[in-house]
C-alpha cells in the first residue's frame, strides 16, 4: 500500500509535530528546574524534598548576583571577550574554510587536517604551558589575553564548520562568475556567503558560546575583577563543600539568556534578508 | 612567400605585456597565493598557540614531572604503568560506549529535530531557539543541575517517580553501576544534541526547494528524495559535525567530574577524567596526565585522516 | 633557479618559526615584579570572615609602610586554586603567601617551592601555651618548618540531637551502639541514619580511614615506609560500613555517589541523623538554617576496640620561595598570626575552624557548650596517614582515592573486604615505593 503524496505528507508533518513536542518537554524539564531552583530561597532548597513548584518563590538569588557581586563588571568583560575573539575567529575561518573547500594548493590537506589536529590536546593539558607563555607576554589577568587564548580553541572548529558549509553551496555558481571575470575574492563576497549566512549565524552563535560559557582559562588566566567573566563569578558560589545554589542558578539563567536571545535576533534578521533578496532561506 | 633560408624572427607571444601591477596582482589572484594567504591567519593563532605546548606535552609524556621544576627522563615508564592500571580497560571500554553513544544520539536526535524545525510550521523561530538554552548554560552548571536532578532523596526524578506511585524504591541514577553510565550519556545527549540540530538546520536551509520539486516530478518518493538529495548534500556537514563532537566528547571532563568523578567502582571513568585526576588532582604527576590525554592521539588522528579524506579530495576527483 | 617546492619549504619553515617565536620569549623573559607582596587569599564559607582577612592585610601593610598599589590580594574560589597554582608554579610566578593544607605543604616543600619558614614557626610556637604538638610534624620536611599552622578543625559526629533527645536516647559512645542508635531512630526513606560520604571523593578516604583507625587500622606505620593497611582492622572496619550499607541499611543508597558536597546537603535537608565532617556544615548553619543549627551537636566519634580518634584538618600558611621580598611576607604571616588577631577571625568564623593556640580554648567562645568537646578531639584528632606523616606519597594515596575504590570494590562489586583490602594495601605500597625511589 502506497500512501498517496499528500496523506504522506501530513503524516511526516504529524510526526514531526510530536517529536517536537517531546523535544521541547525533554529539553524545558531540566531548564525549569534550574528556573525554580533560582526563585527558591535557600531553606527550601535544602528542604526536604524536592519541592516541584517553588512555595515561596523570591528574587533575593537574583538581587544578590546583582548587588552583591560585581556582576555587571563580570557581564561587560564576558561580552568583551566573547564579541572580540567570535569576530576574528569567524574572520580568519570564512577565509580559511573557502581556501580549503575552493583553491588548490599544496598542502592543502595537511593543513586542514592540522587544524583540528590541535584539538586532540585538551584544554587542561594545554592551560600549563599556555598560562606560563601569558604570564611572561604580560598578558595574563587581561581580556586581550583572554581572547587570544579563546581564538587558538575557537578558530579550528569555525573554519571546518564552515568547510563543512562551503562544500555543500554547488560549485557551478562561483564557476559561473569566474567565467565571466569575477576574481575569487569578490566571488566569495558576493556569491558564496550570502548563500551560508544562516551557516554562519549559526557559527556566530556556536562560537559566542563556547568563549561565553569557558571555565578553566577564564579562571587561571584571571586573578583581579577587571579581567574577570561571568563563569569565574560562579566559582564564588561554590566553595569547598557548600554551594550556593540559588544564586549559581541565578547567575546561569541570567547569563544563559543572552546568547539564545542573540541568536534569536539574528535569525529573523538574517531570514528577512534573505527572503527580501530573494534567496530561499 | 618563398624563401630558401631559415630565418629567425622573434615571434611575439600571444598575450600582451603585462605591466608590473597587473603581475602582480596576478599574482596575488592566484590560486595558491590566495590560499596561504587566506590560511594564514588561521594557522597563525593556532600553531602560535597550540604547536609548542603540543610538543611539549608529548615531551612529558617521557618524563616524570610536576610543575615548576624540569621534568626526569624516564622512558616509557608512564605508558607501561598506564597499561598496568586495573583501571585502564575499563576506561578503554567506558571510552568506547561513552563516545559511541553519546556522539550516535547527539547525531540522531539532532538529524530529527533539523528535519522537524525545517518543516513549515507557527513560531519554528521560537521553537529553534529555545531547543537551544542547553548549549546556551555552561557544561559545568548543567552537570551541576542534573547532579540534583539525578539525586537518590532530594531528585526531582525519584520524587516526581515516587509522588505519583510510579516506584516502590528510590532509583540510583548515579550509584547503580549498570544505570550510572547511561545517566551520564543522558546529560551529555541533552548538552550537546542542539550543535548538532543547528549545524544540520542550517545545511538543510541551505538546499534548495526547486531540487525536491523537479525529483517529485520525476517521480521519486518521499524515502528517495530524503535520500538522494537531503543526505547527499548534507554528507560533508556530517562529516565535520561527528569529527568536532567526537573530539569534544572523548576530551571532555566536565560531566564525568560532576556527576559521578568516575565512579561508581569506575565505571564511568574516562581517559580525561583520570587525566585530571593525575595532574591536577593532588598528586600533580603531570607526566602521566600528559600520557593518559594523549594515549589515544595516534587514533584519533588515523581516525580523522579517513572520515575527512573524501571531503578534502581535491576538487577535480569529486 | 628555485623551484618552488624549495620557496615553499622555506616559506614554511619561516612562518613556523614566526608562528612559535613567542615561546621563545618565555625561555628568556624574566617577569619582572613590580608587587612587593602578592596574596592569593582562599574564599572562606563566610563572606565576613574575608572581610575580616583583608581588612587585617590592609592593616599590616599600613603599618609596614606599603603602598596600596605594591600589593596584589585576591580572593579565588577553592576549586579553582589548584589548576591556578599549577599554571603559575610552571611559569614562576606563585603568589608569596597563600594557606594551604597539609598535604601541600609537603608536596611542595619537597618540590623545593617553599620558604623555609622555621623562625616564624618558633615564634609562634613561643606563645604561651603553645601549639597542639601533633600539628608540628606536618609542617616539617627534613627537620625545617615550611609552613605555620593557623587553623585546625576536627572531623566531629555532627548529630541531630532534637531526634535523639526526642526518643531520650544517649549519643553512642561504641560503633556497636551507633548501629543500634541509627535502626532505632531512622525512618527510611525519609530519613535515614548515617550519612558517610562514599563517592569517589577526598571525604570518603577520610570518613573511611576514621573508622578504620577505631578499628585499629592505619595506612603506614610510624616509619613513612611500610604500608600497613592490610590489618585485621581495616579489615573489620571495611565489613561494618559494608554491613552498614547492606545488612543493617543505615546508609542511603545515594551515598555511592555523593561528592564532598553530598553528605552536607543530605544532613543540610534532614536527610541524616548522623555525618562525619569538618565543622563547616554546622558554621553555615549559623546563617542559613538557624533551626537546624541549634539543635545539632558536635560530638566524638564513637569508640572501636582501638578506641575513639577523629580524623583532623589543618591548614597552615605557606611562602613561596619565588619572592623577591620574603621578609615582607613573613610579616604579613606574623601579623595573621598575632593572638589578637587570629582570635577575631576564629570567632568570626564561628566553629568553622579553631586556632591551633591551645591556651585560646580557654575562652568564653570555646567554653560554649556547643564546642564543650573541641579540645579533647584537637588532642587525639589525628591526620590520614597516621601514625605515619602527611608526605607526598600519603598524598597520592588520598589523591587517588586508593580507599574509596576499596569501598566501591566492596560495595558495588560486591568483592570480599578482605580481597579488597588486600588490593588497597598493594596500590599503597606501589605508591609508597615509587616515591622512596624518588620518584
Amino acid at each position: 500500500m502506497t500512501l498517496s503524496m499528500t496523506t504522506s505528507r501530513r503524516l511526516v508533518k504529524g510526526v514531526g509535530n510530536v517529536l517536537l513536542l517531546l523535544m521541547l518537554l525533554w529539553t524545558a524539564i531540566p531548564f525549569y528546574w534550574m528556573v525554580a531552583t533560582s526563585l527558591k530561597p535557600s531553606k527550601e532548597i535544602y528542604g526536604y524534598e524536592a519541592t516541584l513548584i517553588p512555595q515561596n518563590p523570591t528574587l533575593a538569588n537574583y538581587a544578590t548576583i546583582l548587588w552583591d557581586t560585581p556582576y555587571m563588571l563580570f557581564l561587560r568583560n564576558s561580552v568583551t571577550v566573547a564579541v572580540a575573539s567570535t569576530l576574528l575567529s569567524i574572520i580568519a575561518a570564512t577565509l580559511g574554510a573557502y581556501a580549503i573547500a575552493r583553491l588548490n594548493f599544496p598542502g592543502r590537506a595537511l593543513m586542514a587536517r592540522g587544524l583540528v589536529v590541535t584539538y586532540l590536546v585538551p584544554g587542561s593539558l594545554l592551560f600549563i604551558p599556555l598560562f606560563a607563555l601569558f604570564s611572561s607576554l604580560r598578558l595574563t589577568d587581561s581580556l586581550t589575553g583572554l581572547t587570544l587564548a579563546y581564538l587558538g580553541a575557537d578558530v579550528p572548529f569555525c573554519t571546518w564548520l564552515l568547510l563543512g558549509y562551503f562544500r555543500s553551496v554547488p560549485v557551478e555558481l562561483e564557476e559561473a562568475a569566474l567565467v565571466d571575470g569575477c576574481n575569487r575574492i569578490s566571488a566569495l563576497i558576493r556569491i558564496v556567503l550570502p548563500l551560508a549566512l544562516p551557516a554562519i549565524v549559526v557559527v556566530i552563535f556556536f562560537s559566542f558560546t563556547r568563549a561565553w560559557n569557558e571555565f578553566l582559562y577564564a579562571h587561571v588566566f584571571t586573578s583581579t575583577n577587571q579581567a574577570r567573566t561571568i563563569t569565574t563569578g560562579l566559582a564564588n558560589f561554590m566553595n569547598e563543600d557548600v554551594f550556593f545554589w540559588g544564586p549559581l542558578m541565578a547567575s546561569t539563567i541570567i547569563s544563559a539568556i543572552l546568547p539564545v536571545a542573540m541568536f534569536l535576533i539574528l535569525q529573523r534578521g538574517v531570514v528577512q534578508g534573505l527572503t527580501l533578496g530573494g534567496v530561499k532561506g | 612567400m618563398a624563401t630558401s633560408t631559415p630565418v629567425s624572427i622573434p615571434i611575439p607571444s600571444s598575450r600582451p605585456a603585462l605591466s608590473w601591477q597587473e603581475r602582480v596582482q596576478r599574482f596575488l589572484l592566484r590560486d595558491s597565493t590566495l590560499g596561504y594567504l587566506f590560511l594564514f591567519p588561521a594557522l597563525l593563532i593556532v600553531l602560535g598557540l597550540v604547536a609548542y605546548p603540543f610538543v611539549n606535552a608529548v615531551l612529558m609524556t617521557f618524563q616524570e614531572k610536576t610543575a615548576g621544576a624540569p621534568g626526569r627522563f624516564i622512558g616509557l615508564a608512564n605508558y607501561r604503568e598506564l597499561l598496568a592500571n586495573p583501571v585502564f580497560w575499563q576506561t578503554v571500554w567506558n571510552m568506547l560506549v561513552y563516545t559511541g553513544l553519546g556522539v550516535g544520539l547527539k547525531f540522531c536526535i539532532g538529524l530529527s529535530m533539523a528535519l522537524v524545525l525545517n518543516q513549515e510550521r507557527f513560531c519554528n523561530n521560537l521553537f529553534r531557539s529555545f531547543l537551544l538554552i542547553p548549549w546556551a548554560i555552561p557544561t559545568l552548571i548543567s552537570a551541576l543541575n542534573w547532579r540534583w536532578i539525578y539525586d537518590d532523596a532530594s531528585g526531582l526524578i525519584n520524587n516526581v517517580l515516587v509522588r505519583f506511585n510510579l516506584i516502590e524504591e528510590t532509583i540510583s541514577w548515579l550509584s547503580d553501576p549498570n544505570l550510572a553510565m547511561f545517566s551520564v550519556i543522558a546529560v551529555v545527549v541533552w548538552q550537546g544534541t542542539p550543535f548538532f540540530t543547528m549545524a544540520f538546520l542550517a545545511g538543510l536551509q541551505a538546499i534548495p526547494r526547486e531540487l525536491y520539486e523537479a525529483a517529485e516530478i520525476d517521480g521519486a518518493s518521499i524515502l528517495q528524495q530524503f535520500w538522494y538529495i537531503t543526505i547527499a548534500r548534507l554528507r560533508p556537514i556530517f562529516i565535520t559535525a561527528v569529527m568536532l563532537s567526537t573530539i569534544w566528547t572523548s576530551s571532555g571532563i566536565q560531566f564525568v567530574y560532576i556527576l559521578t568523578n568516575g565512579g561508581p567502582a569506575d565505571r564511568t571513568q574516562i581517559f580525561p577524567m583520570l587525566s585530571f585526576t593525575y595532574a591536577l588532582g593532588g598528586a600533580q604527576r603531570l607526566g602521566m596526565g600528559a600520557t593518559v590525554s594523549l594515549f589515544f592521539f595516534p587514533v584519533l588522528v588515523i581516525f580523522i585522516f579517513f572520515l575527512t579524506r573524501r571531503m578534502l579530495r581535491e576538487r577535480g576527483e569529486e | 633557479m628555485q623551484t618552488r617546492r624549495n620557496i615553499l619549504r622555506q616559506a614554511g619553515t619561516a612562518a613556523a618559526l614566526v608562528a612559535t617565536s613567542p615561546w621563545w620569549l618565555v625561555r628568556r623573559a624574566h617577569a619582572a615584579r613590580d608587587k612587593k607582596l602578592i596574596v592569593w587569599s582562599g574564599a572562606t564559607l563566610a563572606p565576613q570572615v574575608d572581610k575580616l582577612l583583608k581588612e587585617q592585610f590592609d592593616a599590616y601593610i599600613k603599618q609596614a609602610g606599603i603602598k596600596e598599589s605594591e600589593v596584589d590580594y585576591s580572593v579565588l574560589g577553592t576549586g579553582q586554586i589548584t589548576p591556578k597554582l599549577i599554571a603559575s608554579l610552571e611559569a614562576g610566578n606563585p603568589p608569596d603567601v597563600m594557606r594551604l593544607g597539609s598535604g601541600s605543604v609537603q608536596l611542595y616543600a619537597s618540590q623545593g617551592h617553599l620558604l623555609d619558614v622555621t623562625d616564624l614557626f618558633e615564634k609562634v610556637q613561643s606563645v604561651p601555651g603553645g601549639l597542639f604538638p601533633y600539628f608540628l610534624a606536618d609542617a616539617m620536611y627534613q627537620g625545617k618548618a615550611y609552613g605555620v599552622p593557623h587553623q585546625v578543625s576536627p572531623w566531629p559526629l555532627i548529630t541531630r540531637m532534637d531526634i535523639l533527645e526526642a526518643a531520650k536516647v544517649e549519643p553512642p559512645k561504641t560503633w556497636d551502639e551507633f548501629v543500634e542508635v541509627c535502626k532505632k531512630l531512622q525512618k527510611p526513606p525519609k530519613l535515614t541514619g548515617f550519612g558517610p560520604c562514599l563517592g569517589l571523593h577526598n571525604d570518603t578516604d577520610n570518613n573511611v580511614m576514621n573508622m578504620i583507625w577505631c578499628y585499629g587500622g592505619k595506612l603506614v606505620e610510624a616509619d613513612n615506609k611500610t604500608v600497613a593497611l592490610h590489618s585485621k582492622g581495616t579489615v573489620q572496619a571495611v565489613q561494618l560500613i559494608a554491613d552498614m550499607y547492606n545488612k543493617h541499611k543505615i546508609i542511603p543508597k545515594g551515598a555511592i555517589s555523593w561528592d564532598n558536597t553530598g553528605n552536607n546537603k543530605a544532613y543540610q535537608s534532614r536527610q541524616v541523623i548522623f555525618v562525619l565532617n569538618p565543622t563547616s556544615i554546622y558554621a553555615h548553619l549559623a546563617e542559613s538554617d538557624k533551626e537546624l543549627y541549634d539543635v545539632t551537636a558536635l560530638l566524638p566519634v564513637p569508640a572501636g576496640p582501638a578506641g575513639a580518634v577523629e580524623e583532623v584538618t589543618i591548614g597552615y600558611y605557606g611562602l613561596f620561595r619565588h619572592n623577591p621580598y620574603p621578609e615582607v611576607a613573613k610579616g604579613l604571616v606574623e601579623y595573621y598570626m598575632k593572638p589578637e588577631n587570629l582570635r577575631v577571625v576564629m570567632e568570626e568564623g564561628d566553629g568553622r575552624w579553631g586556632p591551633p593556640y591551645k591556651q585560646m580554648y580557654e575562652s568564653d567562645f570555646w567554653k560554649r557548650p556547643a564546642f564543650q568537646h573541641w579540645r579533647p578531639m584537637l588532642e587525639r584528632g589525628r591526620q590520614f596517614s597516621h601514625p605515619g606523616t602527611t608526605n607526598p606519597a600519603s598524598g597520592e594515596v588520598l589523591a587517588t582515592y586508593v580507599i574509596a575504590r576499596m569501598m566501591h570494590r566492596v560495595l558495588v562489586e560486591n568483592w570480599e573486604a578482605e580481597k579488597a583490602v588486600e588490593e588497597a594495601h598493594k596500590k599503597a605500597v606501589e605508591i609508597y615505593a615509587r616515591h622512596a625511589a624518588g620518584g
